[in-house]
Parts: structure tokens; sequence; C-alpha cells
């Protein structure tokens, strides 16, 4: 299996210049061509256009700017030579056979032996793309098929040919999944695959259920929503942010290749509505708007909705209907809701349970791509398990449905099932096996299956993780740090201290950890309970120093949101391995704090030690200041290393469920010879440092960038920066930042303006700017 | 029968050196509320209760209302004395001037409802439900309505009453089934029963103006269904003049344990003729608009009661000679020593005083905020007293009414058997108060509204009106040499009402069974708190003055028995409370 050291991206449009940007943030060198637009002066403007765009994008595709560096821009004309060098060439060029296939044979020509060539189409057929092309390219090429945007898409499908070698297919799987970071999905080569087959034929049996059941927009997305795992934009608001304009291009492929016989042409109904809305321009977010849209005419902004009958807009409304909260209820109920859910839900299941054997061999790979691509909670055949394959299949046989033979084939079992601590499913033999990982995949979900934890209490849990590291996990709400959390750490240390050699701190909730429980803490100021609060804080410092001081290592091991607290606490341990789309940032001004839980001392620390700032204790100083008082948070892993938020030495995971596996071999690395480090001691630049800093603050106070507020906080902040009153000529050590870390906080925590904001945050999700 | 003098004392104290009742007229809207205008009407009202309304309650209470074809009369002497009322200008008291009220402010009018309330509450209950009926369409009627109806209630020529319950609901008022259907003139025809209206029929006015919970044809089940009807007993004529006679009948009236000269009447509206004030759907929360200053009213309703129980208690106690002093006889020219001496006895009389005292600063203090809230301008000082008053009401409806209740009963039991009878009163105190735990919500579910509604709201934000101002004065005197004595007893209790407050918070958003069952000692422990700490102020204002003026020694010593002798109930009720509901729902239903 060859590495691949080296990737060409050929096509810069939207998904072409995306994948290279990813394969960039891996740290791997790409070349991005495009053709050479006629007349055009710059030759490769489209490639270089496409890097200039991506850099200013948001969500932005690169991680870091350094990874942009790594995408050299070219067009095909000059430099398809340049792909001799390349181990992986990606295609990504407008679905146009001829034009594929033209440009498959160049590359033929120049690249090297052993190389593989994929092509990103969505719609035509590998048996079609390698029509006529010589037999090495033939066993040298597979469909990877990415999901926009790249670099946020966890789905890849792979799909291989009859020929396609099994090294090419694993190598750039391999590729896919480390580097990459993709969830590999292995299709066959069917219309549409997975995701885009069963995905829109959901979205279109939603659209037109909806029409026939003369249900409002707002009322299907209620119910297509969140009673099954399905993301609350539902089906109308996905359909915005894809496109409406896309979708007809992606049923009309699949119509054209898929066999009369199939469900999908029943779903495939000509919709005026939807055909004038196009015809205007209303084609979702990119567009004037969609089935929503914000009307900002006259000034003000109201939401509205299409009326689905008249295709005019209307002021939004909510969905007045009696949704059960679970999904069997649901689907059983005799309502209007219960009637479309079960109109569109049973037909899609249905049609997900037809999918096997013809586009895969595996259920799990049905749910995948359904929970990947669609950020469904549950696939499919998950859903099914809750209804009960047979309570499923007799109601589909009672309404005169077609029974698919995979429900047959489960009779009265359910898909999944957990035997002997490890999680099963049914294959098409009508046997159970085990899921097996990928190697370096670890999984808690899959510990717990067999597991009791070591420690645990309504904020937090320990785990036994095997090899002597435990893991120690969040499960609050929301994964809010609370005094209960600082607790049980505090238990994991000294248990772990006792009986393990390393702990990593890990969770799998959707972020790491948002921060502090700010409403405990709201709450508490609120009834005046000072002592409780300052204890807290006080709870806080100690238990994140024992972790910083405890005797064996502590590998924090992070993905998704990382702020405030949940910051904090990887600041003070010995090492991170931290997934790749990890944000981090140290949040509390925003809510008008500041971070009391050591994390202005740690980040003193590492900027002060920082080679490359200049001499003095004050451009550390004043490089924190900026990064804490306008509440910076990294956007990438590669990002919190540039702000220090992560040490230069931290490590980056790409695929998520690699994390942990990564984390605990990192903990493991560190264990021989392991210290704790030595207490550091700070120089402060002191009280002139302080007024310097309110004074450029005042400034931006006076220009308007800062309110009134801001000033509050940014002077506690640049009390505690400064050393509170510290004389630059005699170290302090932590316990003095510490204390003035917490003497800022209870000074803000009282103060209405920070009440304001907490309140704000809490109730509307949006910053009070006071 | 005892007699009853009007603590205008007291009142003063309260309004002026605990409430600072002399800025009012700093807020928009009362600028000529100064104390000339406030000492003449306190002592008028006093007069009028102590000559007018004292006497009739007795008789009242004995007589009671009849009911005759539909017809209500009131006991004997209630028509004279709601003239000499009326012409006094009282029903417009607090009452906007542009309808021809008064626009005295809501702590005035709160130290007046009491003086009515102790003396004659079935009395009190007529220009109460007016001036509740006053408050909802001035909020929420139309222009129109408001002008022909509003200075026939602020003059007292016609009266108002609240119709919310029926036969079926009383608390859960989403299943009311009066039906309001729309008719081509834009009113109404408004058809159902309501049941327990109070002032529904009665001889004192021309006319009466009954506000009706309804649900429209198309209306949605539950509360959202409801709207809130204008129904007058006789429908106006062209010249505003009572008309003809509206389909809105009495069927009949309760017998009650006590108010017996108050009719409670069961209202039959048959297409009745009516207008919609407010929105359609929006009935309850135009009631909810009066509400906060009806339970006010009512928590001073236990006031005025327990007012007159001391001072009826306090004069036998002086006058009974029973038994001989524990520490030496006190009056040795006669057979024995006055009961006044017995250290029970004095718990009671200083149990009933440091209630009354107490409570009538809690009540000025909520009035004051009330006030605040109405008129200011300023909107961060508006939504703080908002905020207040909020967290505030059910504990002064529940609280003051169940200490009162208690009170009045103390007052009772110093008489002995001369309490049981109805010679002196002092039993019909106790009979009166007993509703007020019950009606305009009754006290269980105030808690519930204190700890499902108002401690949640906002993580907590109204909490926080009435715990930083009570953090920060125990900050600010716990220490003091003379005052700290008086403040360290507080501190103890408002800690353990913080942890109180905290662990219903925790445990009620998991799980609001454990919350509701709390709520009520929650509730209680939560109005100690608040008397602790009028009684700490109060006695930081009485210290450096105590020396000169006996009555500010008084103030001393009450305020010390209430720190040593009623508030240690808080350490009962944290216990209590923090031993969860378990021992509550565990309980097998089929053993009650």
């Amino acid at each position: 299996m060859a590495e691949i050291k080296k990737v060409a991206v050929i096509g810069a449009g939207v998904m072409g210049a995306g994948i290279a940007a990813h394969v960039a943030n891996a740290g791997i060198p790409v070349l991005l061509l495009d053709i050479v637009p006629a007349g055009a002066e710059n030759r490769n403007v489209i490639a270089e256009g496409a890097v200039a765009r991506m850099l200013k994008a948001d969500p932005a595709p690169f991680m870091s700017k350094r990874a942009a560096k790594l995408v050299s821009t070219g067009n095909v004309e000059d430099h398809l030579g340049q792909l001799a060098d390349c181990d992986w060439i990606v295609e990504a060029v407008i679905e146009r056979l001829d034009i594929k296939q033209d440009l498959y044979a160049r590359i033929e020509a120049v690249r090297k032996e052993g190389s593989v060539v994929s092509s990103n189409t969505s719609t035509i057929p590998l048996s079609v793309l390698v029509q006529g092309l010589p037999e090495r390219f033939q066993q040298d090429f597979c469909i990877t098929h990415f999901f926009n945007p790249p670099r946020y898409m966890r789905l890849l499908e792979v799909v291989k040919g009859p020929k396609t070698k099994a090294d090419a297919v694993a190598s750039v799987s391999r590729f896919a999944d480390v580097m990459l970071g993709k969830t590999i999905v292995d299709c066959k080569d069917s219309p549409g695959f997975i995701a885009n087959r069963l995905g829109v034929y959901w979205i279109q049996t939603a659209v037109v259920e909806a029409m026939d059941a003369g249900l409002e927009v707002e009322e299907a997305d209620a119910v297509i929503g969140k009673p099954m795992g399905i993301p609350k934009t539902g089906v109308f608001g996905l359909i915005d942010l894809v496109g409406l304009d896309l979708m007809p291009h992606v049923i009309s492929s699949m119509v054209s290749s898929l066999p009369a016989s199939d469900p999908f042409h029943a779903a495939n109904r000509e919709m005026p509505v939807v055909k004038k809305m196009i015809a205007e321009g209303f084609t979702g977010r990119k567009g004037k708007g969609g089935f929503y849209r914000l009307n900002r005419a006259g000034g003000a902004k109201i939401k509205e909705a299409i009326d689905l009958a008249t295709g005019a807009y209307r002021a939004q409304k909510t969905a007045e209907l009696e949704i059960p909260k679970k999904f069997r209820d649901l689907m059983a109920a005799d309502t209007k809701a219960g009637r479309y859910a079960w109109r569109v839900m049973a037909q899609t299941l249905a049609y997900a349970a037809s999918l096997l054997p013809e586009a895969t061999d595996t259920i799990p790979s049905i749910d995948e791509a359904m929970r990947l691509g669609y950020n469904w909670k549950f696939g499919p055949f998950e859903l099914i398990d809750q209804l009960g394959a047979a309570w499923f299949a007799a109601r589909l046989a009672k309404e005169g449905l077609p029974v698919p033979a995979l429900l047959t084939l489960a009779g009265e079992r359910s898909f999944y099932r957990v035997e002997a601590g490890k999680k099963q499913v049914l294959g098409l033999d009508g046997q159970y096996h085990d899921l097996v990982r990928a190697e370096g995949v670890l999984l808690l979900s899959d510990i717990k299956l067999s597991a009791a934890p070591l420690l645990k209490n309504g904020s937090a849990a320990l785990w036994d993780i095997g090899d002597g590291v435990t893991c120690f996990e969040f499960t609050s709400k929301m994964n809010a740090v609370d005094p209960d959390i600082m607790a049980l750490l505090g238990k994991a240390l000294k248990l772990t201290a006792k009986s393990y050699k390393a702990m990593v701190i890990y969770n799998e909730g959707s972020n790491f950890s948002a921060g502090a429980n700010l409403g405990l803490a709201l709450f508490a100021a609120n009834i005046a309970a000072w002592t409780e609060i300052e204890q807290m804080v006080a709870a806080g410092q100690e238990t994140y120093k024992a972790l910083k001081y405890a005797p064996f290592p502590v590998v924090g091991a992070p993905s998704g949101l990382a702020l405030g607290g949940g910051c904090e606490v990887l600041l003070h341990c010995a090492a991170v391995q931290a997934h790749a789309e990890t944000y981090v940032g140290l949040v509390e001004c925003g809510v008008g704090l500041i971070p009391g839980w050591g994390g202005c001392k740690e980040m003193l620390a590492r900027w002060a030690a920082n080679p490359k700032m200049p001499k003095g204790p004050m451009p550390a100083v004043a490089k924190v200041f900026e990064t804490i008082s306008t509440a910076t948070v990294a956007k990438s892993a590669a990002e919190a290393k540039e702000l220090l938020f992560l040490r230069p030495s931290d490590g980056i995971t790409m695929n998520r469920d690699r994390l942990l596996a990564d984390a605990k071999a990192r903990a493991l690395a560190m264990v021989e010879g392991y210290t704790a480090p030595a207490p550091a001691d700070y120089i402060l630049p002191g009280e002139s440092a302080r007024v310097g800093m309110e004074m450029a603050v005042d400034g931006f106070h006076r220009r308007g960038i800062a309110t009134k507020h801001d000033r509050v906080v940014a002077g506690e902040l640049a009390r505690v920066l400064s050393g509170n009153g510290a004389d630059i000529s005699k170290p302090v050590d932590e316990a003095h930042i510490l204390e003035a870390e917490r003497a800022a906080f209870m000074r803000l925590v009282r103060h209405p303006g920070t009440l304001a904001r907490i309140e704000s945050i809490l109730e509307t999700g949006k910053p009070l700017r006071n | 029968m005892a007699n009853y003098q009007a603590p205008l004392r007291d009142m003063r104290f309260v309004l002026y050196e605990l409430n600072q009742g002399a800025d009012l007229c700093k807020l928009p809207g009362l600028e000529d509320m100064t104390p000339d205008l406030f000492d003449p009407v306190l002592e008028e009202a006093a007069k009028l209760c102590e000559q007018v309304l004292h006497p009739l309650n007795r008789s009242g209470d004995e007589e009671g209302c009849t009911w005759e074809n539909g017809q209500v009369r009131t006991p004997q002497g209630f028509k004279q004395a709601y003239e000499l009322f009326r012409d006094g200008g009282w029903t417009g008291l607090a009452c906007a001037p542009e309808f021809g009220g008064q626009g005295m402010p809501q702590m005035i009018n709160t130290l007046v409802s009491e003086m009515i309330c102790a003396t004659n509450l079935s009395f009190g209950m007529y220009p109460g439900l007016s001036h509740g009926a006053y408050t909802a369409l001035y909020a929420h009627a139309s222009d129109d309505l408001k002008a022909a109806y509003l200075p026939k209630l602020v003059d007292g020529t016609w009266s108002g009453t609240m119709c919310l319950t029926e036969p079926h609901c009383g608390t859960d008022l989403g299943l009311c089934r009066t039906k309001a259907v729309p008719q081509a003139d834009g009113s109404y025809k408004i058809t159902g029963t309501k049941i327990f209206i109070s002032a529904g029929e009665h001889d004192l006015t021309e006319n009466i103006i009954h506000l009706v919970l309804a649900r429209l044809p198309d209306a949605p089940k539950g509360i959202k269904g409801i709207s809130l009807f204008l129904v007058p007993k006789f429908l106006p004529d062209a010249q505003g003049n009572p008309g003809p006679r509206n389909g809105a009948a009495c069927g009949s009236i309760e017998h009650k344990m006590g108010i017996k000269a108050s009719a409670t009447c069961v209202m039959n509206f048959d297409e009745a003729t009516g207008w919609l004030v407010g929105e359609a759907g929006k009935g309850m929360r135009a009631m909810f608009t009066m509400m906060n200053e009806e339970r006010l009213a009512v928590g001073v309703q236990g006031l005025g009661l327990a007012e007159a129980s001391y001072q009826g208690a306090v004069a036998y106690a002086r006058d009974r000679l029973q038994g001989r002093s524990l520490s030496g006889v006190k009056a040795p020219d006669k057979a024995a020593d006055p009961i006044i001496h017995h250290p029970d006895v004095r718990r009671m009389l200083l149990t009933i005083r440091a209630t009354t005292e107490g409570c009538r600063a809690l009540a000025a203090w909520v009035a004051n905020r009330l006030d605040v809230a109405e008129h200011s301008v300023e909107p961060q000082e508006k939504r703080d007293a908002e905020d207040f008053v909020a967290v505030m009401t059910p504990i002064v409806k529940a609280l003051m009414t169940d200490l009162a209740f208690e009170a009045a009963n103390h007052g009772m039991q110093v008489f002995g058997g001369h309490g049981f009878i109805r010679e002196h009163g002092m039993e019909q105190l106790v009979r009166d108060c007993r509703i007020a735990q019950i009606y305009e919500g009754a006290n269980g579910i105030q808690a519930l509204d204190l700890v499902g509604r108002k401690m949640p709201a906002h993580a907590g934000r109204y909490l926080r009106a009435f715990f930083h101002p009570v953090g920060d004065f125990i900050a600010a005197h716990v220490e003091d040499d003379e005052l700290g004595p008086f403040v360290q007893p507080l501190a103890k209790a408002f800690v353990r009402l913080q942890q109180a407050t905290g662990q219903i918070a925790r445990v009620g958003l998991a799980k609001p069974e454990e919350a509701a069952a709390a709520a009520t000692d929650y509730l209680r422990l939560f109005g100690l708190v608040a008397l602790a700490y009028q009684w700490a102020r109060m006695a930081q204002i009485a210290l450096p003055k105590a020396d000169a003026d006996p009555f500010y020694r008084a103030k001393l010593g009450t305020a010390r028995f209430f720190m040593e002798r009623m508030l240690p109930q808080t350490g009962g009720l944290f216990s209590a409370l923090m031993a969860g509901g378990g021992s509550l729902m565990d309980f097998p239903e089929e053993a009650f």
C-alpha cells in the first residue's frame, strides 16, 4: 500500500478547491489545477482565485493560513506534467463524461506507476467513467465522493470498480481516514450511491407528502425533526441550505439511471410552486430566500415562510401540532403530525431497507451515510429498531405497502444488539456479526457497553480504558463545568495516582465543554450566595492545580468547543491531543467575567516562555490581554496552537474516532520518567502596565469599539495580568495570580453589567453589548 | 365587643421612617402626593373605620346577607355606611384622576385598606372588588369602555366583580366553559354559570359591572382560549344611566364560615350582553394585571384582622385577673394578677404584635415598590421594582394570611372561653380570616407560583431584587455593636434561605415534584426572612431614638422577640424542606 505524500486535485470549483484545502489541512502538499479560460492573461487564474476566495470564506475551508501555503496552483495545459509527482489525483471537474474521459486519458499519460486516480462524481457510474480507458487506469481508479464542505463533512463514499486494485482503494481510504479524518462508507457502483439516493428520496417524499396532506412548511419541519433525531432545519430548511435549484439536477440524474420499478420515480413529481420559486431566484439561503426568508423590506426584519398552496410568502408561524417526543409514539399517532410522519418516514425507512444489497452489503453503511451526510442522530436501521422491525413490517403490510425482504429477514429481531458487551449488527446472511472498529479507533461508547465506571456522579465519570490509563468524562448538560465535575476530577486524580499510570480527559459529546455552568453561577449570584461562588472559584483553582501537578501525565483530548472553564482544564494538562476541529478560547469577558480557574495564569506562563516574544514582561502580558479581553476563539486546533491555547508540541488528530486512541497513546508515551512540572515564577510589569492597558481600552471605548462594561471587565483583567500591583523586580508565584483572578472574578460577578450579560447569553444565546 | 383604634403612629413610622413615603412625590405622576396630603387621609380613614364600619361588623356577621327572588339584601346599616364611604371619595382613593380618582399611591391605599379590613372585612369586600374591576379595565379595556364605566366605578355609584370560578374549575381556569358568542354589533352573548362571586349581587349600588372569563367559539383548549368580557347588570342607556336589565342573574348566595355580610353569589349568565376587554385569548393576562395588587390586598386583609385581634387581646389581658405572677404578686390590691403578667399570654400577645407590625412593614415595602413599578419611567428602576413585586406577591399573600390566621387564633386563645363565644367578637375574626388563606389563589398555589414560576424566571433574576438588598444590609451591619444582635439572627436565617433556594432550584429543575413538595415550607421560610429584614431595619431606626420615646423602645422589644422567638422557626422549616418530598410521594395512595 503506497503512502500518499503528495496530492493533486483537478477542478478548482467549490468541491475541488475545498478538497485541496482539506488535504493541505492535513499537512500534505497539494497541486490544484483548472483549465485556462479563453483569453486569460493569468493562465492559473481559476485555481489562484479559488485559493484567494477560500482564504476569506466563512466557515473557513483552511484550518490555518499555513495550510494555504501548501496548495500550489496551476492549469491543466501547462502543469499536467507535475502530476508525475503525485500519489493521488482527484478529479473534480464538471459532470460531463466526455470532459472527464478526455482528462483521464491525459492524466494517464503523465501519472506515475502506483498512483491512484479518483473521481468526485456524484452522478456518473464508475463503469461508465472507465469505459475505453487502459487497463492500468482502471486498476488504479475509484470514486471518492466528498460532501460539501469537504473540511467539515465527515462522510466519504468510496466506490471501486471490478478491476480496481484492492491496494489502490486501501491506500486512498486509509489516507482519507487518518489524514483527512473522513469516515469511509464503501458503496457499490449504483446510482447516487447511498447518501444522495436515500437522502434525496427522503427530502422529495417529505415535500410531496406535505403538499398532499396540506401541511405548512413549519409543521412539516417540526414533525420531520427532533422526535427522530433529525436536525431542526427539518426538510424545507435543509433544502434552503442545499439550494432549491440543485435538487432537480440530482433528481433527474437519478431518475434517468434508476430502473422504472424503483420507488424513486413515485417521489419525483413536478411541483409548480418549487419551479416558480427557482425561476424567480428564490433558490434558498444563497439566493433571495427559499421556503423561509428574512424579509428586510421596509427596514424591519420579518421572518417569513412560503405558503405551499399559493407559493406566496407569509409571516412565519409556530407549528401548533401535538408531536409526541418518542419516534414510535409519533409514528403510531393518528393525528395530522402522526400521519405525516408515518407517510414520510415509513417510505424512507422501507426504501433504505430495499437498498441492500444493491447499493451496499452492510447495514452500518446506510446508517453511517445518513448520520454523517445529513446529521441524523440515528441511522435508518437504528430508527427501525426504535419502532421494532416486526411492528414496522406489520404496519407496512397492513397499509398495503411493500415489505422489504430485509425486514422479513429480521423478523422479530432488531438490526443492532449488544451481546456480551459487544455491539453486533445483523448481516444479509441473517446472522449477527460483531461491529469491528478499524485499528486505531477507540470509542468510549464501546467501552461503556461492557464496563462500569470507576467513579461517577451527576456531572462526570471515570473509566478504565485499558493499559493502565483512565478516561475522565464530562457528562453534565452541554458538558458544562460545574462543582460536581470539580469534585469528581479531584477524586479521579487521587484514584489514578494510586492505581493507574495516566489519565485522558475526553468525552464523545458534540462539544468538549462550552465552559462553566453559567446558569448555576447566575442563580447563585442572584441569591447573593457570594461565599458559595467564591468557594466554587477556589475549588476550581485547587482542582486544576492538582491536575497540573499530578504525578502522572494527564492528556486532554478535546473536540468541538473547549471554551472558558473547558479551555482552562486543557491549559492545565501535561499535554493535549486535540481533534483538528477543536475550537478553543477563553471567552469569559464576553459574559463580563475573567478566567478565574487559572486561565490567566497559564496563558501568562505560556506567552512569557515563548521564545518569539520580544524581551521584557510587557509583550507577553499585552498578548494575553488582547487574546482574553477580545474573547478570541481559535477556529481550529491548528489556530489554537498559534494562540498558544495549545502548545507547539501538542498533537492533532484529524479523525474524530481516532482521538481517544491517539490521546491514550500519547499519555502512555509520557509515562516513563514522567515528572510533574516545576511551579513557575512570574515577572509581571505591575501598575504602570495596568494603566497602559486601561488607557488602550479607554481609547477603544472612545472610538466606540469597546462598550462601557467592556471597560470594567478589561480593567479587572488588566489588574490580574499586570500582577495586581506586582513589582517588576520581584517575581510572584502562582498563588499570587490565582488570588488576583479570584478577587477580580468576585468583583465582576456582583456587577449588574455582568449579571445582565450572563442573563442575555442564557436567555437569548446572544452576547449583550452593554 | 372590643374597641378598635387605627394604629396611626405605627403607620406613620412605616410610611415615613421605614419607607421614605415623603419621597413618593418624586415619582412621575405622584408630584402632588406629599405628607400634608397623606396625614389627613389616614386620620379621616381612621375616623370612618372606627366610627362607621366597626360598629356594623358584629351585626353584619349576625344578620348576614339575604337572597330573595334574585335580589340580595346586605345587612342593616350597610347601605348607609356605603353612602358615607362613597361620599367621602374612598372608592376612588387609588384610582386615576383622569377618571375622577384621587390618584393616591399604593402605600397609602394599603394602609387605608388595613383599617377597613380591621373594622369590617365584609364591608370592605364590596369596594375592594370594584377596585379590582377598575384595575383590569384601566389596563386593558378600550377607550370607549373606559369612558363608559370607569367614572362610575371610581365614584362608587356602580360596583364591580370578578367572575372566574365555575362549579368544576377554580385553580385550573383553563377548564372554563362559559361561552361568548360574537354578535354583529361587536358585542358578545355570554352564557354560563359562575360561582363564589363576591359582591355578585347586592343593594349598595345602582349597577354592577361583572368581568367574566369566557371562551370564544373557535378558541383553543386550555388557558390560551380564555378571554375577558365586561357584562353589566343593567345595560347603560344613551345617557350612560342603567337601562334594560341584562341576562346576568344571581341564582343564590352561599352560606359561609365567615365574611357573612359579603354576598357570595352564584351568577347565571344567560345570553347576557358583554364586550371584550383586551385581546381575544388574553383573558388570563388581563386578570393577572390586577393580581399583584389583589394579592397584596388579601395579605392586608389578614393584617387588618390580626391587628384587630391584637387590640382586643391586649385590652382583655390587662383587664382579666387570673392567678398570680410566678415572679411575685403584681396586683396585691386585687384578687389576682392581670393575665398580661403570665409568660404564655405574653408569648401570644407578642406573637400577634410582631406579626402585625412586621407584616405592616412588609406590605408597605411591597406597596412602595408597586408604586415605583407603576410610576417610574426609568427602565432599570422600573424593572427592578417589577421583579421585586413579582417575587414578593405570593409571599405577601400567603405568609400574611397564614400568620394572621394564627394571630387571630392566639387573640381568641387569650380570651379563653370568652373568646369562643360571640360576645367579644374574637371568634368572628378567626372565621373572617380563614377565607383569606383560600381565595385569590389558595396559599398552596401561591407557594407553587413562588417555586415554579417566580424562582426560575430569568435564572433567578426576580430573586435578586430581594436577596441583594438584604445581603448588602447584612454585610454592612452584621458587625455593628448595637444593631449586630438584630442582624446576626437575620444573617443566619438568610443563609438557610439561600441554601434552601439553591437546593430547590437544583432538584426542581430535574424533578418539579420535589420543588412542589418543598414549596409551602419554603414560602414560609422566605417570608420569615423578609420579616426579619424588616425587623432589623426597624431596629436600626429605633435604636438611636429608643431612649427618648417609648414607641421606639417597644419597637426594639418586639424586634428582639421576633428574632429570638419567631425567626428560629426557619431552622425547622429548613430541615423539613431539605428532607425532600419522599415521605409525601412514597406513601401509597390507597393507604390514605
